[in-house]
């Protein structure tokens, strides 16, 4: 079989990488990366992309969400911004997530239909139960030409705990917000 | 063993900046700029620009490719683009089509 493919320090890649093998990085990476083998993100690396994978072990740094179809195993040293996902996921002390974790079999198609329930239930709830007019319907009615998206989801905020799962809001969406109904 | 290397079966897409050498065995496309080496090895496909110090081709290259130390096509080697290089060696059994620019 082929070499492992190593993405050496001194490496900047802008990009994608995809394909059968083994890929071990160890320099800086913007783009994707999806292979059928094991990725090895070493310490020292950089890595600000999604990474699918069979199986996923992570020392360095990755801003990206992990997806590793056997596993994905965070080390000591490891920092992760993003969601993960596999069949089995370790996280060794000395690591660092920040995102949601998913453990289980085919996690992405579950993942997906969980989204899809959330956001079926959400209107449907806020429609069966008309509750008393909170701060919202002002901050609504004042950012009337303005996506209700945002709106909506404060909404639910308000009134109670967050679902299960809920679309991020941007960055800096919630200062907005707080700014527009002041 | 070189610092970094494209395996076979892998492709990689988009711009590559490297201070170390860099083998390809696998695909590559977009744009190389190297430091150092730059070896694409038999059975490698390479659809960009390379830039590096010194280039031996013994895979596939479509694309333009300057160095600025030497180029070396390797029999079985094939390379469609422009060379602009201050030494540069075809080997017999080497395909080349493009202009040289040895800079005299």
């Amino acid at each position: 079989m082929a070499d492992v493919t190593v993405v050496g320090q001194g490496i900047f890649l802008r990009g994608s990488i995809r394909g059968e093998g083994d890929v071990e990085i160890r320099g800086r990476i913007e783009g994707d990366i999806e292979v059928g083998g094991e990725v090895t993100i070493a310490d020292g690396a950089l890595v600000k992309a999604d990474v699918t994978a069979r199986r996923i072990v992570v020392r360095g740094a990755v801003a990206g969400n992990l997806t590793g179809e056997d596993g994905v195993r965070l080390e000591q040293g490891a920092r992760v911004v993003g969601d993960l996902r596999g069949a089995t996921i370790g996280v060794a002390e000395g690591a660092l997530v920040r995102g949601t974790v998913q453990t289980g079999n085919a996690p992405a198609e579950r993942g997906r239909a969980r989204t899809a329930a959330a956001r079926e239930t959400k209107p449907a709830a806020r429609a069966a139960e008309p509750r008393k007019p909170v701060p919202a319907p002002a901050a609504a009615a004042k950012g009337n030409g303005l996506p209700r998206r945002p709106a909506a989801i404060a909404q639910e905020e308000r009134t109670g705990p967050p679902p299960p799962v809920v679309p991020a809001l941007k960055k800096g969406a919630r200062a907005a917000l707080r700014k527009r109904s002041r | 063993m070189a610092n970094t290397v494209i395996a076979q079966g892998i492709t990689i897409e988009g711009e590559l900046t490297s201070e170390e050498d860099v083998v390809i065995q696998g695909t590559l496309r977009g744009k190389l700029v190297s430091k150092d080496t730059v070896n694409v090895e038999s059975g490698a496909i390479v659809e960009a620009d390379i830039a590096a110090s010194s280039l031996s081709v013994g895979g596939h290259i479509t694309g333009n490719v300057t160095a600025s130390d030497r180029v070396d096509l390797m029999p079985g080697g094939r390379l469609i683009g422009d060379v602009k290089a201050s030494r540069l060696t075809i080997a017999d059994g080497a395909s080349f089509k493009g202009n040289v620019d040895m800079d005299v």
